[in-house]
């Protein structure tokens, strides 16, 4: 048994301490990791079959012969070589190393079809986040051309020199498909590129491990072009009958398009939507040649990985996927393409929108965030520092000196313009990154949005100090005394409202994530609902207190100004926000307390939780929130365990001959209708009002998902309602077992409504 | 056999089962047949050494199920070790009961025992994660009291994603520190950078890739650092 005496892998490594003494262990390891690089240099061959069965002989079975750096990481990383099941360079007795194919002989046009066709299976698996050894490798054609034995040749031949063309089947293979192949490759490389370039989760998104292949270095996208070219003129003339040559010049012409497109020198996405659905139609045409393809090319490949099943996918699916995919990279560039991007809550809209199509590709968020992150500027036009200023004003600074960029040109230490701009700049220069994740968090996969957001609770926390001291740097220099004084109270400073708004936004958005990914339990429900609600009373107070600000600042501009126009518009968006919030807050109040009824009622039922505390309970679930200063100068966030006082006061309200429920039936009215009147008036806002060019449809839809979820509350109150009838005595509403709660209905992600149905009677 | 038997039976469970830890026995006779037990349900087995890295340091932790031939019927193995600089986190690695006996509490039982001795053992908190849509361990655990407190994406080999399920032991967690894993003090505070692919050194994208391929055992819960890729 030939190893180098470096030894290999984990499962070799020397012995040591255990984990108790990790000082001195580690440094010894450190040591003996140092000795093993410089041996590494010079190493030899030696055989230690016999030194090692020595040596192993001296340990008890299971005795851990383990280093410091031996952590949970490397144990999964080992194998057990000759294990079929794990060790991927395993031949099974009878079995040939290598696949008994050899793809430099020439195929029949039906065959060639089929090979391009499953190729256009394997890549879409891949892009949609399989390893390349379960996919594109598969391939044996492609195999060959990332061999490392072929490193001096890019052709499906061994042998050096050109390969002989002597008939069309030689021709179909060395020309037409190797260029498809090789059309195919450069593609996965600038796919693999592009989400390398941006933000994603390895393994979760994508898988971007090469095996130890290289995408064919020195071949660049254009030579690849021009090979698909070249086999697109052969076959136009080439004389294949039976539409077998228009079937093989839609694929070379689908992987000119794909290629072309990633490379960026045209955008082609339209055209692969109408050549893949030809390709579809022809696909009854190919002939199938399994053996092109064979798993054994995981032998070969550099990865301690076992040996895996191709993942195998019908046309028809592959079909669709890269429909979708096609569709979703159109509306990255449809959504960012309109001077609404300069608006960044247009703009802002336009990302939830794309984020919110049915989960987009990896490659179409790397798209996505291409076109707003490249060059620190959103499709290269709106800088990401202007983004943010005109966020600013339109939020904060409508009709303040300070919004009018010139203040940034002033070079005159002794002007007030000049150090006001300097604070300015220093707060964006803090703050630019956090507000730019904004928008590049919502680009990542739903279970990642929500845990991004929460972690940056405690930064924008963060940045509300730095706002506020900032602010508090402004009013020493009066640079328009009346406006900055006058608009906003001491505590109240235009940048510390700004980074407060964006908090209880982000808060928001991690508890609705919470509904959408399904962590809350049923009989969570209520105070999830009840914070959320708690929250939006929050953001309200915060945008109300904007409103008040910009009032002040807008009575002291001159009329016709184009600082009166910009308080105008502040003045439109910030109420438009301020709506959107007021359903948010309504909608939940109506849903915490009905869950909380059906948790009364004996409808919703908790789990035993044996082990669990409530006041450990609350932790465990609030945790995210408990960090958060709560009352971070003048307004007030919710107490993360304000739930049970709201519980009393819900319950305090009873008065009289009113029953408990009653007054809560009448409370969940009362909130529904709030919502929609919020509702109503929201709907008033034009794009340009409400911020949301580009984005129209969309906004329509979602009104529509929330005014649909408002009348299903409000069915299933009146279900609870009838079944309390019948069978409550008046005071008390006892309905366990008797009635049954759904959930998985739901008109919005992040609402979750209770669909209740009197059990059938056993 | 060593290890401190525990005499006693959950009471669906029926009389006829024995429940006892590993204890400290390195190589136990059951250690195949809890292999066998566990790889069952994995799409791909664990290697050996994944055992022997949880039943060396924490065998007092793993608790089995046996028949009266001394057959495992179920088996739970979990660690303890503080998370990242912060609460000592226990953690369970592993949980089946054998096809036949399921539905009998004695999987309900394995985690209790494990939980008690997890306390016992001053542990803060306790996690594990499971597939959103493996019903009875989700009932399992959160019968005992474990809240969701993240979904994490694509988990698992086959593509499911998962939860992430924790317990609270003790108050006062959320304001404990943790350090993300780059900066771990003792780690030296060397900052920056991917924290696997500068833990795990040269072979980090093998490992990767192998990590992936088996039914994870715990996710490096680094958040922000944890496997992101960003732009450089
Ligand atoms: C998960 C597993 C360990 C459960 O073992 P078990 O001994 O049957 O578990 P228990 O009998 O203690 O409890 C099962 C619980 O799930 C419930 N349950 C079982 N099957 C169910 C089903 N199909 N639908 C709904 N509930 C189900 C049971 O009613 C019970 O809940 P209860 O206590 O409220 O009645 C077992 O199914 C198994 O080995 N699965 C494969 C490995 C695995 O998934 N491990 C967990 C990964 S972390």
């Amino acid at each position: 048994m030939p190893v180098n005496e470096a030894g290999e892998g984990p499962s070799t490594t020397a012995a040591s301490e255990t984990d108790k003494h990790a000082g001195l262990g580690h440094a010894n390891a450190i040591t003996r990791l140092q000795q093993e690089a410089m041996a590494f240099r010079r190493r030899t061959l030696r055989n230690i079959t016999t030194d090692f069965t020595v040596a192993a002989k001296q340990l008890q079975p299971g005795e851990l012969v383990k280093d410091e750096f031996f952590t949970l990481f490397e144990a999964v990383g080992a194998l057990e070589i000759m294990d079929p099941k794990m060790d991927s360079g395993y031949i099974p007795p009878g079995d040939t190393l290598d696949p008994d194919f050899d793809p430099s002989v020439g195929l029949e046009a039906g065959e060639v079809i089929w090979i391009m066709d499953q190729l256009l299976c394997l890549e879409i698996t891949w892009l949609e986040g399989h390893p390349l050894s379960q996919t594109v490798y598969t391939s044996l054609h492609i195999n060959r051309l990332l061999s490392p034995d072929q490193r001096h040749s890019d052709s499906f031949h061994i042998n050096p020199g050109p390969p002989p063309l002597r008939t069309n089947q030689d021709t179909l293979v060395h020309t037409v498909l190797r260029a498809y192949c090789i059309g195919m490759i450069k593609s996965s490389q600038l796919a693999l590129h592009l989400i390398q370039s941006q933000t994603y989760f390895e393994e979760e998104d994508f898988v971007t491990h090469l095996f130890g292949r290289e995408l064919l270095p020195k071949i660049d996208s254009s030579a690849a072009a021009d090979s698909l070219l070249e086999a697109i003129c052969w076959l136009e003339t080439c004389g294949i009958a039976g539409g077998l040559c228009p079937a093989l010049l839609q694929r070379c012409k689908f992987c000119l398009d794909l290629l072309r497109t990633l490379a960026g020198d045209a955008q082609r996405w339209q055209d692969m939507l109408l050549d893949l659905d030809q390709i579809k139609d022809s696909h009854h045409l190919g002939s199938p040649i399994p053996d092109a393809f064979s798993e054994k090319v995981q032998r070969q490949l550099a990865t301690s990985t076992p040996p895996r099943p191709t993942i195998q996918i019908s046309l028809d699916a592959a079909h669709s996927k890269w429909t979708k995919l096609c569709q979703e990279m159109l509306s990255a560039y449809e959504l960012t393409d309109s001077d609404a991007i300069d608006n960044s809550h247009c703009l802002e809209r336009a990302v939830w929108a794309f984020a919110y199509r049915t989960q987009p590709e990896t490659l179409a968020r790397a798209q996505m965030q291409d076109l707003l992150f490249s060059n620190h500027a959103v499709r290269g036009q709106m800088p990401h520092y202007d983004l943010m200023l005109t966020d600013l004003k339109s939020l904060v600074l409508a009709g303040d000196p300070l919004s009018n960029p010139e203040i940034f040109q002033i070079e005159l230490p002794t002007d007030p313009r000049h150090a006001c701009s300097a604070l300015l700049r220093e707060f964006m220069e803090k703050a630019i990154e956090e507000f730019m994740a904004l928008y590049r968090m919502v680009y990542q996969n739903r279970c990642r949005i929500r845990r991004l957001f929460t972690q940056s609770i405690g930064i924008w926390d963060e940045l509300q100090r730095e706002a506020d001291a900032i602010d508090d740097g402004l009013r020493q220099y009066p640079l328009s005394s009346q406006v900055l004084n006058s608009g906003y109270a001491r505590t109240n400073g235009p940048l510390l409202s700004w980074a407060r708004y964006h908090t209880s936004q982000v808060l928001v958005w991690t508890v609705q994530l919470g509904f959408e990914t399904e962590i809350y339990l049923p009989d969570e429900l209520s105070k999830m609902y009840w914070y959320l609600s708690a929250l939006c009373t929050y953001r309200n107070l915060v945008i109300e207190s904007m409103l008040r600000a910009l009032l002040e600042r807008k009575r002291r501009v001159r009329g016709g100004s184009r600082d009166a126009a910009d308080c105008v518009a502040s003045q439109q968006l910030l109420m438009s926000l301020l709506d959107a919030s007021k359903v948010t807050e309504s909608l939940a109040a109506a849903l915490w307390k009905f869950y909380y009824l059906l948790g009364q009622t004996g409808i919703i039922k908790s789990p035993k939780r044996e082990f669990a505390k409530p006041d450990l309970l609350h932790e465990a679930r609030m945790k995210s929130y408990l960090n958060v200063p709560a009352g971070f100068v003048t307004i007030d966030l919710p107490p993360a365990d304000g739930y049970e006082s709201a519980v009393e006061a819900l319950e305090q309200h009873q008065t009289g001959s009113h029953s408990m429920k009653t007054t809560t039936f009448q409370a969940i009215d009362e909130d529904l209708k709030a919502a929609k009147s919020s509702l109503a008036a929201l709907k008033k806002y034009t794009p340009e009002q409400g911020g949301y060019v580009g984005t129209e449809a969309e906004w329509k839809k979602e009104i529509k998902q929330i005014e649909t979820t408002c009348v299903a509350v409000a069915v299933g109150l009146s279900t609870l309602k009838r079944l309390g009838e019948k069978y409550g005595d008046g005071q008390r509403l006892g309905l366990q077992g008797l009635v049954e709660c759904a959930l998985e209905r739901k008109y919005h992600v992040w609402w979750v409504i209770p669909q209740l149905k009197e059990k059938a009677a056993k | 056999m060593s290890g401190d038997s525990e005499a006693g039976a959950g009471k669906d469970a029926g009389a006829a089962l024995r429940y006892v830890c590993y204890g400290k026995e390195k190589e136990s006779p059951h250690l195949p047949a809890i292999r066998r037990l566990i790889s069952k349900d994995l799409s791909e087995p664990y290697s050996i050494y994944v055992y022997r890295y949880f039943l060396y340091q924490w065998g007092e932790l793993c608790f089995m199920a046996l028949d009266p031939s001394d057959n495992v019927i179920g088996v739970i193995v979990c660690k303890l070790e503080p998370h990242r600089g912060g609460p000592l986190r226990g953690y369970i690695a592993m949980l089946a009961t054998r096809q036949e006996h399921r539905g009998k509490g004695i999987a309900s039982k394995l985690v209790r025992m494990a939980v008690e001795k997890m306390r016992e053992q001053d542990a803060d908190e306790i996690a594990l994660e499971t597939e959103v849509d493996n019903i009875p361990s989700l009932r399992i655990y959160e019968n005992l009291g474990f809240l969701r407190t993240k979904r994490l994406h694509r988990y698992y080999l086959n593509g499911n994603p998962a939860y992430r399920l924790v317990l609270y032991l003790k108050p006062g967690i959320p304001y404990k520190p943790t350090y993300p894993p780059e900066m771990m003090p003792e780690d030296g505070g060397g900052g920056g950078g991917d924290p696997l692919h500068e833990s795990a050194g040269l072979m980090s994208e093998d490992l990767m890739a192998r990590q992936a391929a088996q039914m994870r055992i715990e996710n490096v819960e680094g958040e922000r650092h944890d496997g992101m890729r960003g732009p450089p």
